[in-house]
């Protein structure tokens, strides 16, 4: 459970019950992108989202300036401390209910290790719903993150094993 | 303004597939890598630990421990490890639950040859 | 290139700094000539303020350092200064250009440029600046009672924008000082991005540091590493094979074009032109797929390493995707031009006049096309990675057009640049001779010049570090370009065609 520098815990909402609020708005999910540092390549990938070798619009997809027509935020960077504040606004002026869906290695804790000067990953900041790795994730890695947070996936990650010598590798 | 729309019908469709099927250059994406466990030695795998820059990549006891969330697909580890490890031509990685994404490999490589393989 | 000796004392008047041997050339300078000498190289010897910055030295004192670019003498001039006091002389008051770099040296070691009584936040967040880290070793910083808080008064308001924006554009506040439609002024505060990436850096090997400096500014990697690994190359007085010189070459012009591609898609984003957006984004996720068969990553990370490269192009792909590519980037830029609704948007909106550009010491297509004619690859060529010659692609006129067809014109003659040097391209790097050595390294990034200084101990380890992508340089002309007749929606036009990055200010 994440809280903010407050100590006032994030997520007022179960994660169950988002999730279940993410597969209602499957057809129709409204994204708002919050960059807290990153190095400007993910916010490339994401650009080409609306594209025509991707169209998110086809999948139900749509991306929205507006804080409150959100239904998902799709955040980028290692949350550098100097973003505190637009990371906690940006979730809060969100209505509920909503999700959180953390993209690239520098989101989820690589590259940028907790000091002083980030966090480290959104997910020591927010509550984060979805994670998709990557450096930066390809907008197919994107469109997969997407389709899994909404349930219209499913995830395949769980049944990878990266020992190439087991007998029945995922 | 009319001839954007009709030199753009003309060009076709553009548009990925996605999801029912992958796209064919994507097979050149960085993925995440793979181990061969029966090559992997406690010596090797302490220097591919070291060579990750981005921390994808510990060492407990006899297991090496992958985070695929933070794995940056640069190939540090795929260059140092020559055989021991390969892609896996894996990049659709994304998960609600952020343990799925920690993998462990036993590192069997000092067994195997102790054990005179 | 050897590393350049240990600095010499200074004499004379100004006629002695310029030995004609060396390509760069660093100069121990007394804290009292440095205003003058600057001003001299300035005015006498045309020279260009490329960056000033800061230093721990060895004794507890602080050495400040201004790099020089003479141009039209193919030379980068270092001078260093001793700082023993809590201020020192400024340059801003006779070259507007220092002003960022000195409120950035402030901010990080806490001493003041003498008789500058206003000066900027740069990088260091306000809600955090007591307990921010430094680059200064100097304890007890207190900046937040030292900035002035902007104030509009009058009939003006402020109408803040940001920081986080529209989809896909990079966290970035923008106060727009205004009485209704016209822009007075503009705040920009780019703090919310601030990595620290030169505190990273310090006491990394260079090899593992590369993989930082090329996430500095992702979408000018390629240029941004190569004036790194530059750096690190002349400390180490290291030698690059010529095949590995030639897969630099061709990496920073693949990263060129997509970027000039990238901008022409924004450009038309902001101009309301969907279908001009949408084909040219077409254009560039097929150049972004070119990037990944040549080398292995969209972005072309993981190329350029200290003493060489990492990876070999696959020639035989570029040849085959890149001609189809570039045609039909011609296709659309064609259309784009005589689409009028576009064009008009266009023109006149966001003039940066040539004696700004030169005033504030712009680098890359925003300084091209106001008519500066600059361009490292040809002032300061490093060896058979800057052969051929590139022509410098001008435009006179300043506005977006203009910075709109000098990257049009440097998407042609990248590709030109790319062919010349496909053949000869090839793996390999030298391993760096040890030791420690300071060295300064530059690159032509498709944002402009991108400049390192790197520092290294005697275990080959950094122990000073400058990064300074060309984006550092060209956001302090971004409110100059906002202002008088533009209107609030020329502002995203006017950002799209500068096409800089907040990643590679905030760093």
């Amino acid at each position: 459970m994440a809280v903010d520098e407050r100590g006032l815990e994030l997520d007022t909402v179960s994660t169950e019950l988002r999730r279940r609020a993410l597969r209602l708005f499957g057809r129709s999910l409204h994204i708002r992108t919050v960059d807290s540092g990153s190095c400007a390549v993910c916010e490339s990938e994401i650009r080409l989202l609306a594209a025509p070798h991707y169209d998110l619009h086809r999948l139900g997809f749509f991306f929205t300036p507006a804080p409150r027509h959100a239904d998902l935020l799709m955040v980028t960077g290692p949350a550098v401390r100097a973003a505190d504040n637009l990371l906690l606004k940006a979730y809060d002026a969100t209505p509920d209910p909503k999700a959180v869906i953390a993209v690239g290695a520098c989101a989820l804790g690589g590259v940028y290790p907790e000091d002083s000067l980030v966090h480290g990953a959104i997910d020591r900041v927010l509550p984060v719903d979805v994670f998709v790795p990557g450096c930066p994730p390809s907008p197919l890695a994107l469109l997969q993150g997407l389709l899994v947070a909404v349930g219209r996936l499913e995830e395949r990650v769980g049944a990878l094993s990266l020992d190439l010598d087991a007998g029945s590798a995922g | 303004m009319a001839f954007w729309f009709y030199r753009g019908v003309r060009k076709g469709i553009a548009t990925t597939r996605y999801p029912s099927t992958v796209d064919p250059w994507a097979r050149g994406l960085p993925s995440a890598p793979g181990f061969h466990a029966a090559r992997l030695t406690i010596p090797l795998v302490d220097r591919l630990v070291g060579e990750c820059p981005a921390g994808a990549l510990t060492r407990e006891d006899q297991e090496l421990v992958v985070d695929l969330g933070r794995c940056t697909g640069c190939g540090r580890c795929l260059e140092l490890g020559t055989g021991a490890v390969r892609s896996t031509g894996e990049f659709l990685l994304a998960t609600s639950d952020r343990a799925a994404l920690i993998k462990r490999v036993p590192i069997r490589g000092d067994r195997e040859a102790s054990g005179g393989g | 290139m050897s590393a350049p000796g240990p600095p010499k004392a200074l004499n004379g008047d100004g006629a002695s700094l310029l030995p004609r041997a060396d390509r760069i050339h660093t100069e121990r300078v007394e804290t009292t000539r440095l205003a003058s000498l600057s001003h001299v190289l300035a005015t006498e010897h045309g020279a260009r303020l490329a960056d000033l910055f800061a230093d721990d030295g060895a004794d507890g004192q602080i050495v400040l350092r201004s790099v020089y670019a003479l141009d039209h003498e193919s030379r980068y001039l270092v001078l260093e200064c001793e700082i023993d006091r809590d201020r020192f002389p400024p340059l801003s008051d006779l070259d507007p250009a220092a002003f960022v770099e000195e409120c950035e040296i402030y901010e990080q070691y806490g001493i003041r440029p003498d008789g500058v009584r206003r000066l900027n936040r740069v990088l260091v967040p306000p809600h955090r600046a007591d307990r921010f880290p430094r680059l200064g070793r100097r304890e007890g910083l207190r900046l937040a009672r030292d900035y002035e808080p902007h104030v509009v008064t009058g009939e003006a308001f402020e109408f803040p924008f940001g920081p986080v924006r529209v989809t896909g554009w990079e966290s970035l506040y923008m106060g727009l000082v205004t009485t209704g439609e016209e822009v007075l002024d503009l705040y920009l505060f780019h703090w919310h991005k601030h990595r620290g990436l030169d505190h990273r850096l310090r006491g990394l090997e260079p090899e593992r540091a590369t993989f930082f400096a090329e996430r500095a500014d992702g979408l000018s990697s390629v240029g941004d590493t190569l004036a790194f690994c530059r750096a690190v190359e002349m400390a180490t007085g290291s030698e690059v094979p010529a095949p590995a010189a030639h897969t630099r070459a061709v990496a920073l012009e693949l990263e060129r074009i997509y970027n000039h591609a990238a901008a022409v898609a924004a450009m038309c984003q902001t101009t309301g032109l969907s279908v001009g957006q949408a084909r040219s984004e077409i254009v560039l996720e097929r150049l972004l797929r070119c990037n990944l068969a040549a080398f292995g990553h969209r972005y072309l990370f993981g190329v350029v390493s200290p003493g060489g490269v990492r990876r070999e192009p696959d020639a035989e792909e570029i040849r085959r995707q890149l001609p189809g590519i570039l045609d039909e980037f011609r296709y659309v830029v064609d259309a784009l031009l005589v689409t009028n609704s576009h064009v008009d948007r266009l023109e006149s909106t966001g003039i940066v006049t040539p004696g700004n550009a030169h005033r504030l010491s712009l680098v890359g297509p925003v300084a091209r096309g106001s008519g500066q004619a600059i361009d490292v690859r040809r002032d300061h060529p490093t060896g058979p990675g800057d052969e051929p010659v590139p022509v410098v692609q001008v435009q006179p006129a300043g506005d977006a057009l203009a910075r709109m067809r000098v990257m049009v014109a440097e998407v042609e003659e990248a590709a030109r640049l790319i062919d010349a040097h496909l053949g000869e391209a090839g793996a390999g790097s030298e391993p760096l001779a040890g030791g420690g050595g300071a060295g300064l390294g530059w690159a032509e990034s498709p944002r402009g010049e991108a400049l390192a200084w790197v520092s290294l101990d005697g275990d080959g380890r950094i122990d000073g570090v400058r990064l300074r992508p060309a984006s550092v340089r060209n956001w302090r002309a971004f409110d100059d370009a906002a202002r008088a007749q533009n209107v609030f929606t020329d502002i995203p036009i006017i950002e799209a065609s500068f096409w800089l990055t907040v990643a590679g200010f905030a760093r």
